[in-house]
């Protein structure tokens, strides 16, 4: 047993043959075994991939032992704060963002499983396709917890029990978030995977879910929440590595794509997360419980990074910076504005800020504020001439039928109120219509892939989707009266009754 | 035949569709979306249609401005 004991390698003396094993194919072409539609462009000889080299370093054995520790982390603080008494405690516009992690989460992390899955195949060195595996490990972790976590809430309401039918569904913004990981990673190949989703999404945008969300999560005391995404990050951390060797190599070979992906990705990622992130930070958590605003995270955990991760790389700001910047202050304002009008198309509730709140988002926000405050100041004056309660949801609901762009699938809410910047496109004889030049410029980069989408509006046009409001609720996005949004309060709110 | 379009107010935060007819005029189009929008921006009196670059005459039909299915139009407020 000694003499076996001592016979055994050491993990250094090892590890660069298990992670390093490439061979020369004598049997088959090396384009047949990793053909470009799928491993990406551009296709290079394997030679030229042979230094590919990640930051962090793991062995199966290792990966193993720490994923177990991590989980029995999360077991524990899940036992501990995580019961379903213990959200039952937290407030009600907190646990309506919930429901939209509920939704979005789980399926999202799958597609990323597959998306690792396709890196495991035809990464084009093995230490990529070895990263990939563990990443694909890790994103099916991901899908997991939050149905562990979740699951007992399905019992308890049923907005949390439709969440988990979500993108089984064509609620609108079921098509928008399918139409994006459908493309970030289920139809990818395997370059522009690592790139949008490792060097993009896992690199920027998730610090601001998943550090940005813990710390409100923290403030709500919703700890198994802030448990949750704070564990997620820990693997985020490692295999978002992936994506900065697979891009050094892109932009050696053909920086004009490499900006190109880094462009288009931002912009996708961006018109996804602030939504969601932006909504749960700046109106659904309580005011006293807001550290920052999703502005300021944004320009904290995204921004400053992102530029100086850019110029490591050669690479220039996207050429929508400024209008990037300008969105800032505005976009996730005018759909959350949107939608607590069209709250019933939605699965979770929704609250209209108070004046303390508009204060503060007057304080956080004021370069649009005044259009905005006037939008919300209506909607109040509607609640206050109708009178609170549930009877009186659809006297202050919308009932037109809204529009959508015709690359991201979200509503036409980009702009100012006073200056809406959508634009129509006349394309090959069809015509399509874009919330922003960014949408316009990366569909008409790639018209082969966009040209045959249908958002929301030309489905009801054409027939395959409902054209009333109580048809589309309810044969179309599955909706009922249990689980369509309605206002969290019914309109009770203290501050109305108030001057 | 219903001319689909997409209907912009000015002060509101969302295009709608509008289902015209080609016989509408201006005044009764800017009048469907600000009902349409009526529980974000407050109706006024005082606007007009702007389509493509131009201010249209209040009289004026969906067809006599050649307006096609899918096109953007807005209603904007009038200067005092």
């Amino acid at each position: 047993m000694a003499q076996g004991v001592e016979a055994m390698l050491k993990r250094d003396d090892w590890l660069k043959l298990a992670r390093k094993l490439d061979w020369n194919y004598s049997y088959v072409k090396e384009g047949d075994v990793f053909p470009e539609i799928i491993s990406g462009h551009p296709w290079l000889p394997h030679a030229d991939w042979q230094d590919w080299e990640e930051s962090f370093k793991n062995s199966y054995r290792e990966y193993v032992e720490n994923q177990h520790e991590k989980d029995l982390s999360v077991y524990a603080v899940r036992d501990a704060v995580g019961r379903l008494e213990d959200v039952e405690k937290l407030n009600p516009g907190w646990v309506n963002g919930l429901k939209i992690h509920a939704a979005g989460l789980a399926l999202a992390e799958f597609t990323g499983s597959i998306g690792n899955l396709r890196g495991a195949r035809f990464g084009r060195d093995s230490a990529w396709r070895t990263m990939a595996a563990f990443g694909a490990l890790d994103e099916f972790r991901h899908t997991e917890i939050p149905l562990l976590l979740y699951h007992q809430l399905v019992r308890w309401d049923p907005q949390f029990d439709w969440a988990h039918l979500f993108y089984h569904t064509n609620n609108w913004f079921a098509i928008a978030a399918r139409h994006f990981f459908d493309e970030l990673t289920l139809g990818q190949n395997a370059i522009e995977f690592h790139i949008a989703t490792n060097f993009i999404l896992e690199t920027g945008f998730t610090n601001l879910q998943f550090i940005g969300l813990a710390s409100l999560a923290h403030q709500a005391n919703d700890r198994i929440f802030e448990k949750m995404v704070t564990s997620i990050q820990t693997d985020e951390a490692r295999h978002a590595q992936i994506g900065h060797p697979v891009l050094t190599m892109v932009m050696k070979h053909d920086p004009e794509y490499a900006q190109y992906l880094v462009d288009k990705w931002f912009w996708r990622n961006w018109r996804m997360f602030s939504i969601v992130t932006g909504v749960s930070m700046d109106y659904l958590t309580d005011l006293e419980q807001r550290p920052s605003s999703f502005k300021e995270f944004t320009e904290e955990w995204i921004i400053d990074q992102f530029l100086r991760t850019l110029d490591e790389f050669g690479l220039k700001k996207p050429w929508y910076w400024d209008l990037f910047l300008d969105e800032l202050d505005v976009y996730h304002h005018m759909v959350y504005a949107t939608a607590y009008t069209y709250r019933s198309t939605l699965w979770f509730n929704c609250v209209v800020p108070g004046p303390k709140e508009r204060a503060w988002l007057r304080a956080k926000y004021p370069k649009y504020w005044d259009e905005l405050d006037a939008v919300w100041e209506r909607i109040a004056l509607q609640w206050k001439t109708v009178g609170p309660g549930e009877d009186h949801e659809a006297s202050v609901h919308s009932t037109a039928m809204p529009t959508f762009c015709d690359l991201c699938q979200l509503p036409l809410s980009a702009g100012t109120p006073s200056k809406n910047s959508a634009s129509v496109l006349s394309y090959e004889g069809a015509s399509y219509i874009f919330c922003s030049e960014p949408c316009k410029w990366i569909f008409l980069r790639e018209p082969e892939r966009y040209a045959g989408h249908r958002e929301l509006v030309k489905r009801v046009l054409s027939g395959e989707a409902p054209g009333s409001m109580p048809e589309l609720l309810t044969e179309y996005f599955h909706l009922n009266p249990a689980t369509w949004g309605k206002d969290a309060f019914a309109g009770h709110y203290a501050w109305m009754n108030e001057g | 035949m219903p001319v689909p379009l997409y209907g912009f107010l000015e002060g509101d935060t969302i295009g709608l569709l509008i289902l015209a007819e080609e016989s509408e005029t201006m005044d009764s189009l800017a009048e469907r979306l600000q009902e349409a929008a009526s529980l974000r921006v407050a109706p006024s009196s005082s606007v007009s249609v702007v389509y493509g670059e131009s201010s249209l005459a209040p009289t004026m039909t969906v067809a006599q401005a050649g307006m096609k299915p899918l096109e953007r139009f807005d209603v904007v407020r009038c200067a005092r």
